[in-house]
């Protein structure tokens, strides 16, 4: 089963709602009244949401195809193990499963929302503290068995980091209650 | 003649011990810096500028010429093997180039890339100096509205090469060039798009769009495969043997040509360079349906392209002080700050800095291969981390990236929205690549119709009367249509065709090559 995947007909209406909204956005923007000027600031934006709709309409009754997983993106992922032909399928036993959950859509929201937490947490904590937690957290939770080696991992990524772009590359990261 | 007698006068300065130094620190830094996801070659040069300062302005551009093309090999490591393009100009080697790495074939795609490279910054040299100043004389000759066109077919043309779904494609495209309008007009001021959120004045910055597309949903299908499918890390050799050299001979030797021409031409650099001769590879090619899942020929296509690109971007800069990319933008920034001008008159002012540089381009390409072969299997060894501690960490590589840029937490927001949003188009079959170009080119087709449309005071027809534009968008149409016309003239499959789409790609990439 492939999470998240819809028919055209859902993404063809997700895409005109786009594309309305998009549209109406733009025919609310103002028009440039100082000096005279060929293309309003609207002009190419009506043009963008009137051709995003008709092709919003095109998709909405199209046949059905199959969406591989990922199809259209970049040709990756399916297509490399279905043509890899010289590299035969692994068995799933050999490969520690990723993460915890059984359907893979609360794991891939509680994954966002991870990042979501990190991100929250970056200025407050810091740099240093969040983002050795958070590295922590999830390798632990992804499944990664040798705890020394995370927590060194998590603890010198972080700090390397850190110092790499503080010092050598004047790049300020949030230092929080941290002296440095 | 007298060009090869210049051309040995630009060796001389070249091989100075002084400047053969700092075009292997300049190669070196660029490359390290361009491996960063998330730091390409104008943050690789913006970063070297202060070290350049105390430096004679001739070691100075050395120098950080040869930060250029290190940053753009650079990127296109962690391209290969992470998915990860931080630099617009690698985005095409990701396609081709990921997926050999996740076939194990990971050491090959990075000596393709090397030599690739290698041969398309060669060739591109060679051009730049034989043809230079007739071909800037061309370039400048391109109106608003023939570059509008030229990048009309760029879109175009990379929404075709995203094969399956040309629906699809297009929206993706026209999506790319809406967000890339977010922000204040640079023409009237007006806010568009903007919510009333400050945050989104400057626009959306393509960084946090490439990453969140690119990298954070790459992370995304990764924990959605359940670490499945991924790259084993089984490190094959190097080593091509003649027949891989065989295979990617055309593609270099065309890409690099492409490549050049589309460099010279200002605002299309390297990544419309890249794109094109991706496309034109899969077109003519003969296994063409097998690019995008590891095709040799697509790692060195673009790879090619955009180190020609890079070299013909220095074409418009030395030779009319106009500089053709974002890139040589800052050189000419750099260059400035250094006491030098670029324009007409450095070829007769300042000819030991102009042969200099094109002959240090020579050295800093083979200073990018010797230093880059050997030093492949350490890059490759990113493929043995576990995949419970990759993910974290490009997480945070992402989040380094787009806060050490904008020190903005609204920033790293958006960036995890297009992760969200690149990983629902993955699943449903929406190409990235479009989208990416689109909000590159989006901003500057809209500058480009601005001021054709003044020209010819709000005339549209400018568009179809100048005789660049009209053969670019006429090839356009053709780009489009073409597929179309594949599929009805193939009359009573047409349906099969549609049903299964790995029929249909085949058929239309096999068809356009007779």
């Amino acid at each position: 089963m492939k999470p998240f995947t819809f028919s055209n007909r859902v993404l063809g209406a997700a895409v005109g709602v786009l594309a309305v909204v998009y549209l109406y956005l733009a025919f609310t923007l103002e028009e440039f009244t100082a000096v005279s000027v060929p293309v309003q600031p609207a002009t190419l934006p009506k043009w963008l949401g009137a051709v995003l709709l008709v092709l919003a309409a095109v998709l909405f009754f199209q046949k059905q195809e199959d969406t591989g997983e990922q199809a259209g993106s970049d040709g990756d992922g399916d297509e490399a193990s279905k043509t890899g032909g010289g590299a035969p399928a692994r068995p799933a036993a050999a490969r520690p499963a990723l993460g915890r959950l059984a359907d893979p859509r609360h794991e891939l929201a509680l994954f966002a929302a991870s990042i979501g937490l990190y991100i929250a947490l970056l200025e407050p904590l810091g740099f240093l503290i969040s983002t050795t937690a958070y590295i922590a957290a999830t390798t632990w939770y992804l499944g990664y068995r040798r705890h020394w080696a995370n927590a060194l991992v998590a603890v010198g990524v972080s700090a390397v980091l850190y110092f790499a772009m503080s010092d050598f590359l004047r790049v300020a990261l949030p230092t929080g209650p941290l002296p440095f | 003649m007298e060009t090869l007698q210049q051309m040995g006068a630009g060796f001389g300065v070249a091989f100075t011990p002084e400047n053969l130094l700092f075009v292997f620190i300049g190669v070196l830094a660029g490359t390290v810096i361009g491996i960063l996801p998330g730091l390409g070659p104008m943050s690789a040069i913006a970063l070297m500028i202060p070290i350049a300062f105390g430096m004679d302005p001739t070691t100075a551009i050395i120098m950080l010429a040869g930060v250029y093309y290190g940053a753009i090999f650079g990127g296109s490591t962690s391209s290969i093997l992470l998915n990860a393009p931080g630099v617009a100009g690698t985005v095409a080697t990701s396609f081709d180039g990921y997926p050999m790495a996740r076939k194990g074939a990971a050491g090959k795609a990075l000596a393709i890339a090397a030599i690739a490279s290698f041969t398309g910054g060669t060739i591109g040299v060679v051009l730049l100096m034989l043809i230079a100043p007739a071909l800037s004389s061309f370039a400048v000759s391109f109106g608003p509205a023939d570059y509008f066109a030229l990048m009309v077919l760029g879109l175009t043309a990379v929404v075709t090469l995203g094969g399956r779904n040309i629906t699809k494609g297009l929206i993706a495209a026209v999506v790319g060039v809406m967000v890339s309008l977010v922000g204040i007009d640079s023409q009237t001021a007006t806010l568009r798009f903007t919510f009333g959120m400050p945050e989104l004045y400057e626009g959306v910055k393509f960084l946090i769009v490439a990453l969140g597309l690119f990298a954070l949903a790459e992370v995304f299908s990764m924990l959605a495969r359940r670490g499945a499918g991924g790259a084993d890390g089984a490190m094959t050799s190097l080593r091509l043997n003649r027949r891989d050299l065989g295979r990617i001979a055309g593609p270099t030797g065309r890409g690099s040509i492409l490549g050049f021409f589309t460099g010279v031409l200002p605002g299309a650099g390297a990544t419309v360079a890249s794109f094109l001769s991706y496309s034109m590879e899969k077109r003519i090619a003969k296994d063409g349906d097998t690019f995008g899942s590891g095709n040799p020929k697509g790692v060195a296509a673009p790879e090619a392209g955009n180190n020609a690109a890079a070299v013909g971007s220095f074409v418009p800069m030395l030779t009319l002080g106009v500089p053709g990319s974002g890139t040589t933008a800052i050189l000419l920034g750099a260059l400035l700050v250094l006491g030098v001008t670029p324009g007409p008159m450095m070829l007769s002012d300042r000819p030991e800095m102009f042969w200099g540089l094109v002959a240090s381009m020579y050295v800093g390409n083979i200073v990018l291969l010797v230093l880059n072969l050997p030093l492949i299997p350490l890059f490759a060894k990113v493929l043995k981390t576990p995949r419970a501690v990759l993910i974290p960490l490009v997480v945070v590589f992402c989040v380094v990236g787009v806060y050490g840029l904008s020190f903005s937490v609204f920033d790293l927001w958006l960036l995890l929205g297009f992760g969200v949003v690149g990983y629902l188009m993955r699943q449903n079959g929406f190409p990235a690549a479009p989208m990416i170009l689109g909000l590159i080119l989006g901003s500057m087709m809209e500058r480009s119709m601005r001021q054709a449309l003044q020209i010819s005071y709000g005339d549209w027809t400018t568009f179809v009367t100048s005789p660049y534009s009209a053969a670019l968008l006429g090839l356009t149409a053709i780009v489009l249509v073409w597929p179309l016309v594949k599929r009805l003239r193939s009359g009573p499959k047409a349906p099969a065709a549609g049903a299964s789409p790995d029929g249909a790609q085949k058929e239309e990439d096999t068809a356009s090559t007779p």
